[in-house]
């Protein structure tokens, strides 16, 4: 996809997100329906980034996510930083966690990626329950409750005022989506389409495979973070519960919806997976049964996502594409 | 016996084979020869079932073997004897020899191909509990062609078999074909570096392109002057 | 002192050579096919499940002998069915890999909450299939853990012997060695493939049966199964037979050790810590081949 048309459906997608509240912005129901959309829209985006185009083959997103939230809820809830910093350095830390997970992992070979990174979420949960968890702030099994709003110049942006918070992370959504795109279509795009093909053909260009794995990876790592902390102090709090293997499929059905490697195709994932989900909440206990016979299907009948079957059936696109 | 018609092959999105009809009689030792990478090996891969993209007809004793998979093909006695050996690595001798003889047919047989196989390569037998990864290039080669030998076909297609041999080991391939041959199998060949091959075909085809350039018996072949570079090669 | 550490080495043991059965079964599926299945530990409570209904709603005659004479057929023809009609249609395609892990991670989803659905939320426990100790000096054995171990051990020489001396055994090796070579001689890729992963599905699900007696049926609990048989998987070389097997019982080792020394919570982070450190020395695992 030319870049051109990748930025015209993305302003198209964030022009439509933002004229939003002026007609439902008096329903939390769907203001807290679209606030998900713009956050899940993101670290679906960085997932892709990693999968889809730099073909790590990573299954720790969630974790990633989860750490962030977790460690911006903790600095501001034991160590009373200001949300809004914590938030920054929660981004921070998750990147140099991202480089801390990358370094052992990125060399190995893909199946062992996704096990080692799979097994960096899983080990999550023991963490944060236990003892060690609990001596940093984590509040075991119970999680944290009380997560302070963020508060900038005076004004608290949280889950009472919802337009408000909409258009914060609305702001910080469109700064890393230009970060995304930028990662994707500038020299580092054609690297690492270039690595993905092939990697012997990628070194003999001088292109060192594993230093932009690492960076793409901490970068990845940093923005899903970022949205982790932001989440935290939306909803206020936190529980291991977000470790589940529910939320990691949500995560998946919007990368599939959208086709792997077929960005901004993911953000249309993420928009359909949200409102589904959220259709999907008064099942109760069927809603993942649902959630994970509908990964199964699309797999198998849905290859190249919403932006693949557009392409099949618009010759104009085609052209374009 | 065999009749190639009008067949097309592809790699992905490189048309390699265009065209191309061959036909190969009960009996006989038909020798494909021209410049390598041309699309000689693909043609013996199409008809063994081993290439994914092809078009045009493909016929063996009058069935339509197409577009099949390779281990029908097999068991219709068709086999293929690649280039590059594609043996069971961390397997002995035998083990690769009793694996030959995988297809259905092959199994009845197994116990009388094995003997045959024993007479026409008895160092291998000396050597049958060895593994194959451990083998020399010249002595896997011998127990790529004697694996092939176990599948009990009539119809053998033998790529390169003396490519990067040291030259004792080319007469011994000349000798093992002739034997072949002699049992009333039918061979068909990809190979240039024996000279005295092309004393025994019944007929040679040189394909150029991705296409047949000549075809005809070897007197014809060695009175062509344009063909003359060729054979000078040899 | 002395004897509590010999209760963790055969705690260890037992553990270990469960873990074996099914972590044989996921590196042979790996070897042969490529395909990453990550719903294995749903597969694992499907014997726990299987087994459970036949023992106590329906009270099957011949108690666990019985359970197994149904199971095995039961659950070839469920892997069977499964590789046939959700895995093999992707292999056509490039990025399969990638898509086999995904599609999986659904299944093992669906499964999860579908024995939550059918069966309720609540662990259940399975008869043990032997009572009685063995006492020897100071040290007890219950008689189903030797039994267990038997039958792990037992059902691993089995498996091997029939790899090793059946045609389709041998055949099954050669896609994992050369799945060019095993076109050429005529073995039929789809069917090894998909028998594969059924055989697998026969280990875990047996392992399952076993191992649920000494713990419980957890409907939530399948991930960490199949983090653990992976990890043992990764950690012995991924394809890598023998390499599982030392893996297994290494890993059921430390996880004894870790449990009793410093608390159940650590097994699971000291598990992770073994397992990169061993990458990062060897990334192909103990004993895995290029």
């Amino acid at each position: 996809m030319s870049l051109k048309r990748m930025v015209l459906i993305l302003c198209g997608f964030y022009c439509v997100m933002g004229i939003m509240p002026l007609f439902v912005g008096d329903t939390d129901y769907i203001m807290n329906i679209l606030v998900m959309i713009l956050i899940w829209a993101v670290v679906a985006s960085c997932w892709d980034v990693i999968m889809g185009f730099a073909g790590i083959f990573s299954f720790g997103q969630v974790a990633f996510y989860v750490m962030g939230a977790y460690a911006s809820a903790i600095l501001s809830v034991s160590l009373d930083i200001p949300p809004v910093f914590a938030i920054m350095m929660a981004g921070v830390i998750t990147g140099m966690l991202g480089v801390l997970v990358g370094l052992p992992c990125l060399k190995l070979a893909g199946p062992y990626i996704a096990l080692v990174t799979f097994a960096v979420h899983m080990t999550l949960i023991p963490f944060l329950k236990g003892p060690l968890g609990r001596a940093i702030g984590s509040g075991g099994s119970q999680g944290i409750l009380t997560i302070p709003p963020i508060n900038l110049l005076g004004f608290a942006f949280s889950s009472e005022q919802l337009v408000p918070f909409f258009y914060l992370t609305l702001f910080l959504t469109i700064i890393c989506t230009l970060i995304l795109a930028f990662i994707i279509k500038s020299y580092w795009g054609t690297a690492f389409l270039a690595l993905k093909d092939s990697e012997n053909f990628a070194t003999s260009l001088g292109i060192s495979a594993f230093r932009y794995k690492l960076m793409v990876f901490a970068i990845t790592s940093s923005i899903t973070g970022l949205f982790g902390a932001l989440y935290a102090h939306y909803v206020g709090m936190l529980s291991t519960k977000m470790l589940s293997m529910d939320v990691f499929t949500i995560l998946m059905i919007m990368i599939v919806i959208g086709g792997i490697g077929k960005y901004p195709g993911v953000v249309v994932g993420a928009v359909i997976t949200v409102t589904i989900n959220q259709l999907l909440a008064p099942v109760g206990m069927y809603r993942p049964l649902i959630m994970g016979a509908m990964v199964v299907v699309l797999v198998l009948f849905l290859r190249d996502g919403v932006i693949g079957l557009a392409q099949k059936f618009s010759p104009l696109q085609r052209k374009l594409g | 016996m065999l009749k190639v018609n009008k067949l097309n092959a592809y790699y992905g999105e490189s048309h390699i084979l265009k065209d191309v009809s061959v036909a190969v009689d009960q009996g006989q030792v038909v020798l494909m020869m021209g410049p390598n990478g041309h699309g000689k090996s693909t043609l013996l891969k199409s008809i063994c079932g081993l290439v994914e993209k092809v078009g045009g007809e493909i016929s063996y004793s009058g069935e339509d073997i197409i577009g099949s998979a390779a281990d029908k093909i097999v068991n219709l006695g068709i086999t293929y004897i690649a280039e590059n050996r594609e043996l069971f690595p961390y397997m002995t001798v035998k083990e690769n020899l009793k694996l030959g003889a995988y297809s259905k047919n092959a199994r009845a047989n197994e116990k009388k191909n094995m003997e045959w196989v024993a007479s026409l390569f008895p160092k291998l037998i000396e050597r049958q509990k060895q593994l194959a990864c451990t083998m020399s290039g010249g002595e896997a080669k011998m127990l790529a062609i004697a694996r092939g030998l176990m599948s009990d076909a009539d119809l053998l297609c033998i790529d390169e078999p003396a490519l990067g041999l040291q030259p004792s080991y080319r007469l011994d391939v000349l000798e093992i074909i002739k034997e072949i041959s002699k049992q009333g199998k039918t061979v068909f060949l990809v190979e240039q570096n024996i000279p005295q091959l092309t004393e025994m075909a019944d007929k040679i085809y040189i394909m150029e392109e991705g296409s047949i350039s000549f075809e005809g018996s070897k007197d014809d072949a060695l009175n062509n002057e344009d063909l003359k570079e060729i054979f000078l090669g040899l | 002192m002395v004897f509590e550490i010999i209760d963790v080495i055969i705690s260890g043991l037992i553990n270990g050579s469960v873990y074996a059965l099914m972590a044989v079964g996921l590196t042979l599926v790996y070897g042969v096919t490529k395909a990453f299945n990550f719903a294995y530990g749903s597969f694992y409570n499907m014997g726990g499940y299987f087994a459970w209904m036949l023992l106590i709603p329906v009270g099957l005659i011949g108690g666990y002998f019985s359970v197994f004479f149904v199971a095995i057929p039961v659950f070839f023809v469920v892997g069977y069915l499964l590789e046939k009609i959700l895995i093999s249609p992707l292999r056509k395609h490039d990025d399969w890999e990638m898509k086999v892990m995904m599609l999986t991670l659904g299944l093992s989803l669906f499964m999860d909450f579908g024995y939550q659905a059918v069966f309720g939320p609540r662990i259940k426990s399975l008869p043990g299939m032997i009572e009685g100790t063995l006492e020897l000096g100071q040290v007890v054995l219950f008689h189903q853990d030797i039994v267990i171990f038997i039958l792990s051990v037992g059902g691993m020489i089995c498996f091997g012997w029939l790899l090793n001396n059946t045609r389709t055994g041998m055949a099954v090796q050669a896609v994992a060695q050369n799945p060019a070579g095993a076109k050429i001689v005529g073995i039929p890729k789809d069917f090894i493939f998909a028998a594969t992963f059924a055989i697998s599905t026969i280990m875990v699900g047996l392992g399952g049966i076993l191992l649920s007696q000494k713990t419980f049926i957890d409907p939530m609990g399948s991930t960490n199964i199949m983090i653990k048989a992976w990890v043992i998987t990764a950690f012995g070389g991924m394809g890598s037979i023998s390499g599982s097997l030392y893996a297994a019982f290494i890993l059921g080792m430390l996880e004894a050790f870790v449990g009793w020394h410093f608390g159940m919570i650590y097994v699971q982070i000291a598990t992770l810590t073994l397992l990169l450190v061993t990458l990062t020395i060897r990334p192909r695992g103990l004993m895995g081949r290029e």
